[in-house]
């Protein structure tokens, strides 16, 4: 069996007194785009910095390669690409030195790679960083973690401030990481439609667990929206089985429900003698209802 | 070439999937096109390439698509003949189920709705100098 690039077993962080993640498990293979979703303050930076070593667990294991991430060799941490929320780019620095700075840290480094990025994303090198937008710092913040060509490259909401142009490119970068299946790449958005897009896989961090982790088409399959149109008044005592809300009135309901099946579609069709009209949604309906 | 929604609620890789279906069915896509490459069709809408390689496969396995050594996914030569006419008709289900619920709640009957749409019927060909009616996809 390969080893996972990732890997966490009942993990948690507290800060003093206050539990900010609690039982979080989860794997991460090579081929995996994985899209992190939560509420703000839900715990997903905690989680991707327990997972690149940055903190120390209160609980559980995370594992980098399948090292301990907060131990974790030099060989290994050469292998991970990580673009903060915040740069940590030096602002006297040109952005040709900064490139320099990390690309000491490397063996690897695709110089090419870079230089062809930086002219497709108008990152002027001889360009000082404290002079630079918010937006060229955060793309040079991009272009810093694919130098290695990292095999797992963690992004924690890597394009909040792109204008849609840049973002374009963002993700057609992501999309070029992930045509190759020996690298993983896990990203935290609030941009719905950029997860909705590259995500194989999806995490939906809530209240600092992991409340949904697993195949994406599986939770768009998974939980959809169910109208139902009954011959006759419906009980006001109406349930539905899995029901994650239900709202009543008269012979008509609605409801969100999660681990549909053909078979229950009939069963409550018959018990309710009712039509059941499935409604797909969208991821971000679907965040919506899991945190109403 | 498609037209993927990553935010409507349908995965992106079923409305991939029925695209071509479809396509290939209709004779849209005639036995022989080649489908563009992984990689570009990823790059193109930019959605993960692992989706893209998903339906290339399931594809293949239904005889829609056509593996070729080192060039291009074809449209497989027996693609069109493929859906039977049955499973067409599934497509029609939902718009079938719509005009019977609104027939209904006008309390039409049967008969009724059978002359309305016979009549709709022969105004539409009509309209279109007696061509056939094309197949309308689920816009949604």
């Amino acid at each position: 069996m390969t080893v996972p690039y990732a890997a966490a077993r009942q993990l948690a962080k507290s800060f003093g007194a206050k539990r900010v993640l609690d039982e979080v498990s989860f794997e991460v293979a090579p081929g995996d785009v994985v899209g992190v979703l939560g509420k703000n303050g839900a715990g997903k930076t905690t989680l991707l910095e327990l997972m690149l070593g940055f903190t120390a667990p209160s609980g559980g294991s995370v594992q980098l390669f399948g090292h301990d991430s907060y131990r974790l060799p030099g060989a290994a941490k050469a292998r991970v690409g990580f673009v903060p929320q915040q740069d940590e780019l030096i602002g006297q620095l040109t952005a040709a030195d900064q490139i320099g700075v990390i690309a000491s840290f490397y063996p690897r480094w695709d110089d090419a790679l870079i230089h062809k990025l930086c002219q497709a994303c108008d990152i002027d090198t001889r360009e000082r960083i404290r002079a630079m937008s918010v937006g060229q710092r955060q793309k040079l913040s991009i272009l810093l973690a694919l130098g290695h060509r990292p095999d797992l490259l963690i992004l924690d909401e890597p394009v909040a401030s792109l204008d849609p142009l840049a973002r374009r490119q963002f993700l057609e970068q992501i999309v070029e990481v992930a045509a190759d299946v020996r690298r993983a790449v896990v990203f935290s958005s609030h941009i719905v439609s950029d997860i909705e897009r590259l995500a194989n896989k999806i995490w939906i961090v809530k209240d600092g667990r992991l409340y949904w982790r697993g195949d994406f088409d599986a939770l768009k399959e998974s939980i959809v929206r169910l109208h139902v149109r009954s011959s006759r008044p419906l009980p006001q005592t109406l349930t539905l089985p899995n029901a994650l809300s239900l709202e009543r009135n008269g012979v008509f309901a609605t409801a969100v429900v999660r681990d549909w099946t053909d078979e229950l579609h009939q069963e409550v069709g018959e018990k309710l003698d009712a039509q059941l009209e499935i409604e797909n949604l969208a991821l971000e309906d679907i965040f919506l209802e899991l945190h109403r | 070439m498609f037209i993927l929604k990553p935010h409507s609620g349908v995965p992106i890789y079923r409305q991939l999937l029925e695209q071509i279906r479809r396509m290939a069915a209709s004779g849209q896509l005639p036995p022989g096109t080649e489908l563009p490459s992984i990689r570009d069709l990823a790059l193109q809408h930019a959605i993960n390439p692992m989706t893209v390689s998903k339906v290339y496969s399931l594809l293949e396995a239904e005889g829609v698509l056509e593996r070729n050594r080192g060039k291009p996914m074809t449209i497989a030569a027996g693609a069109r003949a493929a859906p039977a006419a049955s499973k067409r008709a599934r497509h029609l289900e939902p718009h079938l189920e719509q005009l019977v619920l609104a027939a209904r709640q006008l309390e039409f009957g049967e008969a009724d709705v059978v002359k309305a749409l016979r009549d709709h019927w022969q105004k539409t060909v009509e309209k279109t100098d007696d061509r056939p009616v094309r197949r309308r996809t689920a816009a949604r």
